[in-house]
């Protein structure tokens, strides 16, 4: 008995120890490209020469008004310094001010975050469970029928931009037949339901992608996993189909599978931009746009700060999971 | 890759298009930019598909529009060529500082979600479609990256290239020699990926009327004034989405049958993991390739 969990003990620590490198790893990757990518964010403003004083003062401002302007907004400041404000700014949640409006750019993207989060994790959803069943119903029925109609539809699906399918998609089933409405947005607190049909077509139009890639990836592995020898280990200890799929094959082969997922997270958040404007929602990829075309420099660097940090944080989960089901995948980093 | 049919089909539908890009705009029946009283007309002799919102000829929009599509991809493309490529070979040979320093590049453009920092940077830096590719092909670069580092690292180890090192060639000559002949197929397979992917973004960025002025045609804007008029034409969108998919389809195909004849060189960073398991039983990390989006 105090053998027995005195084995569950060690055990634990393993697994919490194994987890924390794994932790440790990646946020030792992760810190230089936050850095890195956060100071390319900055840099925009002096790259684009937009100033404030031209949004709130119009073109034909004197130079002296201009440099007034700035001077609230602390332009006048060595880059570095600038940089060094804003960046510890970011560390405390602080996004600066909006040019156009003077609003908390972090209020504005706490608006539009919902619905695109929202969207953005359904369609992953979507794409994880479609692609894990496409994937693995081609692998198991390879080289007949099935297989080759399923890998037919992958391709078609994957040459689907999001925006086409987000047209299609309103055109047949919101313009068209009228089960979905076309536009907008119903937080979730005000009924699951209505929640859903608001963000259901948008996501579809943006799961395609991560469900091309999942079957392909899932169907690949699967297919390689089967070829190797402990599927035929098992097979002769008389292990059932079931159990050699769910034990041995599945956790072998998930690895790119659960990669690709890390990659197209980013394409995910980004899509946004588009299929926000086809949905008419008012979500953070809208606001990214709106905000751009109207040059309101701290606006849209908050919003690509958030969604560097959705990304790696994503990213972070993904390793950890693969780190859990493939061990050997972390060896190599 | 001419040998396969889909090498052939995916040629041939390139082929096609690249001739719609330079012939589209003289081929135009006309003028794309003309409006007239007969707006938002259905399939008719005069107009094959119709005419849009201000009584513009559909069909001549969408000839006139694919060069500028087609350009721009292409230029997405080579921009990731350049970016990319380079670094990737040189990775292996430049020192470990630069090789953590490009890796760590890499990284970084991978984790922006390339789409919405094509739309920003490209709005905030003055609307143009050269801006919008620049930004777009250095994020898109890391394919590059990543594809011929893997390559170069396998040549890089194998005996071959070192005996020739031990007879004293020298690095230059050995990528020269060497390096190259492994490093091509893989990058012709990135840069037909690279063009598909371009080809979206390309589309995305003109259906949210970025990086072109409004009267320009481009298929990506067609597909946006569409979306008004959906409800008096809702077969409009059909014509400009299949082009862009075609294309894209088209772009994917080649890549694979560029990877199906160039046989092991091309699949190197694929199957790298099983034959690196197989041989010395120490399996290395997936590389995380993917599909190039």
């Amino acid at each position: 008995m105090a053998v027995d969990s005195a084995v569950t003990v060690a055990r634990l620590r393993h697994g919490a120890v194994r987890t924390l490198v794994t932790v440790a790893k990646s946020v030792a990757i992760v810190v230089p490209v936050f850095l890195l990518a956060t100071f390319v964010t900055f840099a925009l403003r002096s790259l684009s020469g937009l100033s404030p004083a031209h949004i709130q003062l119009g073109e034909e401002a004197t130079p002296e008004a201009v440099a007034r302007v700035e001077s609230q907004w602390g332009l006048d400041q060595p880059f570095l310094q600038q940089y060094w404000d804003w960046f510890t700014g970011l560390l405390h949640g602080d996004l600066g001010t909006s040019w156009v409006n003077g609003a908390e750019v972090s209020t504005l993207i706490g608006l539009g975050l919902g619905v695109s989060v929202s969207i953005a994790f359904l369609a992953m959803g979507i794409g994880i469970v479609a692609g894990f069943v496409l994937g693995t119903v081609a692998a198991l029925r390879r080289t007949t029928w099935i297989d080759r109609a399923i890998t037919g539809f992958v391709t078609i699906v994957s040459v689907m931009p999001a925006f086409v399918v987000g047209i299609v998609l309103v055109t047949i089933f919101a313009v068209g037949l009228g089960w979905f409405p076309s536009a907008g947005y119903v937080p979730l607190a005000e009924g699951f339901s209505p929640w859903l049909t608001h963000i259901l077509l948008p996501a579809i139009a943006l799961s395609f992608d991560v469900v091309a890639d999942v079957a392909r990836q899932l169907r690949s592995g699967l297919i390689a996993a089967y070829r190797e020898n402990y599927v035929s280990g098992a097979l002769v200890r008389g292990l059932g189909g079931r159990r050699i799929f769910f034990v041995h094959v599945l956790r072998n082969a998930m690895g790119p599978a659960l990669a690709t997922l890390g990659l197209k997270f980013p394409a995910l958040v980004g899509a946004s931009v588009v299929t926000e404007w086809i949905f008419g929602l008012q979500g953070f990829g809208r606001f990214a746009n709106d905000s751009a075309q109207a040059g309101d420099v701290p606006a849209v660097q908050g919003v690509l700060v958030v969604s560097i940090l959705m990304v790696v944080g994503f990213n972070l989960v993904v390793n950890l999971v693969l780190a859990r089901v493939t061990p050997a995948s972390q060896r190599g980093v | 890759m001419l040998s396969l049919p889909s090498g052939r089909i995916a040629v041939g539908l390139l082929i096609l298009i690249a001739l719609l890009a330079a012939l589209g705009p003289v081929l135009a029946p006309q003028d794309p930019l003309a409006t007239s009283d007969n707006t938002l007309a259905g399939v008719s002799g005069a107009h094959w598909l119709g005419t849009d919102y201000l009584g513009r000829d559909t069909f001549s929009r969408l000839l006139a529009g694919s060069r500028i599509s087609v350009l721009a991809s292409l230029e997405v493309a080579l921009v990731a060529l350049g970016v990319g490529a380079v670094p990737g070979i040189l990775s292996v040979y430049l020192g470990r500082v630069f090789e953590w320093g490009t890796l760590r590049l890499a990284d970084t453009l991978v984790a922006l979600p390339f789409l919405l920092f094509a739309v920003a940077v490209t709005a905030l830096l003055g609307n143009g479609l050269t801006q919008a590719m620049l930004v777009t092909g250095v994020l898109v670069s890391p394919l590059f990256y990543r594809v011929s580092r893997a390559a170069t690292l396998t040549v890089a180890r194998s005996q071959y290239v070192e005996a020739a090192i031990i007879s004293g060639a020298s690095v230059g000559w050995v990528v020269r020699r060497h390096v190259w002949a492994k490093v091509l197929p893989p990058i012709a397979i990135a840069l037909a990926q690279t063009i598909g992917v371009g080809f979206i973004i390309v589309s995305s960025l003109t259906f949210l009327g970025i990086g072109v002025q409004p009267p320009a045609p481009t298929w990506g804007g067609l597909l946006a004034s569409d979306l008004g008029y959906l409800d008096y034409q809702p077969w409009a969108p059909l014509a400009p989405a299949l082009l862009i998919m075609v294309t894209v389809w088209a772009s994917n195909l080649l890549a694979d049958a560029i990877r199906d004849v160039s046989g092991e060189a091309g699949r190197a960073f694929v199957d790298n993991r099983r034959d690196a398991r197989t041989a010395s039983n120490d399996p290395s990390t997936p590389l995380p390739l993917g599909g190039a989006r």
